[in-house]
């Protein structure tokens, strides 16, 4: 699985990193967390705000820092 | 020459300004704003607003739903790029993008509320309404000069725009009592600011303590400086717990309630208490008289309370507590740093200098102002306590505001970030226009302000916007002419 988390480098953007990693961790999946913070690659995915979470291509949420609970439901849906 | 004491001077304007700053009651408009801020981050969907921008809004609807997308949800830095890029590429086009670039830093609450709070509402006003005006007008002239290029973007991002979220009436209702808070502390009406009460704390030796102080921090009037009273003494320790206790009460507060989150919040309340109330120190004591502004304060917290108790999700309140400590962060640190360093250089600069250059409201006054702006970059609303320093310095309020104009919009940094994403040439089409309608912003807030009347002003506006549009005019006929001469 191959999870992006989009934003320029703003607290809120951290905090879903953050959060995408408690996630992971208590749910013990292994997965490739990438961070992406150039404007222009950020551009090309469909969203209007950052922070973005992008899970295996797909955006899940954007302009908002979503709850732990809401990205673990986000990573079982992707792992199937 | 005597290097150390003259370090020492310096040193010493900075901390006074820094001292007096803290303690002024800017800090009942301050505080508030911060809370506003957050709420509205948090609480108000972006959809609400950004449904209003796709590519099929007509423009009656686009223009100024982008300026209200720039007041109320951009608070912070890392909404502003996505979203402008956001409107450009897939959504209403460049000219709204424009619009909402231009109306972001200048309108956003915190910006508003704390230059009316510092300098004065003549000043916060005019800055919302020349900038919503100058906004939308060159968001209108971009998408004018461009519009051959507008029609190659690259389509499809209509789904973007589709989102149906509205505003949930109790987060409205809460919005708009923090509103009714922060006026209840700014506002100078008698209701609020007249006393009912008093109470006399039987203390000795404040009024040593406020000799003290006035010795520490002298008050000068000549270059604006403030003093520091018991009252702002008392305000400062507050804010130094607050920073102890937030720092686990807020910032954890994704974890859930703690000890520190009540502890916190109740500092805060207690803050705005102390800074509504007024407070004198005498020999017998300290006097502490129950204003107009308390009763506001009081009332106000209890509704926010109730509110978020009953109407709002846990979750929510969560959020709006977050967020607010995020921005009270992200930049009361960068006004510590830079109201210090207004006090340093008010040391350094001489009152003539300022009046010689911009004392009164001329074009190269006004046009020295926006220079300032473009030249010099300072971090989110430091612009604000710079031109309080100018102002104290004897520069007229008209280039005052072309500098506010001018400064947060055109820095170096924002005009590299805006060139990547909409090209160079309508960066820098951009910032001459910006340059342009700051100027004049400042000429005419500044002939306002002079005594011209109302009517002439509106003449010569007219008579300037008519030139624009014979000129833009021209200019697309000239290249139309051109594109056939091609074919």
């Amino acid at each position: 699985m191959k999870i992006i988390v989009l934003g320029p480098g703003c607290p809120r953007c951290h905090e879903v990193e953050k959060r995408t990693i408690n996630a992971l961790a208590e749910l013990g999946i292994a997965a490739e967390v990438e961070k992406i913070s150039d404007i222009q690659r950020i551009m090309e995915y469909d969203i209007l705000g950052t922070p973005g979470l992008v899970i295996d291509g797909k955006v899940v949420c954007s302009g908002k820092i979503p709850r732990l609970e809401e990205i673990k439901a986000w990573i079982l849906e992707a792992a199937g | 020459m005597d290097v150390i004491g003259f370090v020492l001077k310096l040193l010493q304007g900075g901390l006074g300004n820094l001292a007096a700053y803290l303690a002024a009651h800017v800090l009942l408009c301050l505080v508030p704003a911060f809370f506003i801020a957050g709420a509205m981050t948090a609480l108000i969907p972006k959809e609400s607003v950004t449904r209003f921008l796709g590519r099929n809004a007509p423009k009656v609807v686009s223009y100024p739903a982008a300026a209200l997308a720039g007041s109320v949800l951009s608070v912070c830095s890392c909404t502003i790029v996505p979203l402008f890029a956001g409107i450009y590429r897939k959504g209403a086009g460049l000219g709204p993008a424009i619009t909402f670039l231009f109306f972001a830093p200048a309108a956003n609450i915190l910006a508003l509320v704390y230059t009316g709070g510092l300098i004065g509402a003549d000043l916060a006003f005019a800055r919302l309404f020349l900038s919503l005006l100058f906004g939308i007008g060159i968001g209108m002239i971009m998408a004018l000069i461009f519009r051959r290029s507008e029609q190659a973007r690259d389509g499809n991002g209509d789904a973007m725009f589709a989102g149906k979220a509205t505003l949930k009436k109790a987060s409205l209702a809460f919005l708009l009592i923090l509103v009714a808070l922060l006026l209840s502390g700014t506002l100078k009406i008698g209701l609020l600011t007249n006393s009912y009460g008093k109470i006399t704390l039987p203390i000795s030796g404040l009024d040593r303590f406020q000799a003290f102080l006035s010795r520490v921090v002298p008050a000068d009037a000549a270059k604006g400086q403030e003093g520091v009273s018991v009252q702002g003494a008392i305000l400062i320790g507050l804010l130094i717990l607050i920073a102890a206790a937030a720092w686990r009460g807020l910032g954890k507060i994704s974890e859930g309630f703690n000890r520190w989150t009540w502890a916190s919040l109740g500092l805060v309340v207690m803050t705005l208490l102390v800074a509504a109330a007024g407070m004198t120190a005498h020999p017998g004591g300290l006097d502490i008289l129950f204003t107009g502004k308390m009763f506001g304060v009081v009332l106000s917290v209890v509704l926010l309370a109730f509110i978020a108790r009953k109407r709002l999700t846990p979750d929510e309140v969560r959020d709006f507590l977050w967020e607010s400590w995020r921005f009270i962060k992200q930049i009361f640190p960068l006004l510590v740093v830079g109201v210090f360093a207004v006090g340093i250089i008010r040391e350094l600069i001489r009152p003539e200098w300022i009046e010689a250059l911009a004392g009164r409201n001329t074009l190269l006054g006004n046009m020295a102002g926006v220079l300032f702006g473009v030249f010099m970059y300072f971090p989110t609303l430091v612009e604000v306590p710079i031109a309080k320093m100018f102002l104290s310095l004897g520069m007229h309020r008209g280039p005052l505001l072309a500098y506010l104009m001018a400064d947060p919009e055109l820095s170096l940094q924002s005009i590299l970030m805006i060139s990547a994403i909409i090209g160079k040439t309508k960066a820098w089409v951009y910032v001459f226009w910006v340059a342009l309608f700051s100027t004049l912003a400042g000429l005419i807030y500044g002939a306002f302000k002079d005594g011209a009347s109302v009517l002439r002003i509106t003449l010569y506006l007219a008579a300037f916007l008519a030139l624009l549009a014979a000129g833009l005019w021209r200019m697309s006929r000239r290249a139309n002419e051109h594109q056939g001469g091609i074919r």
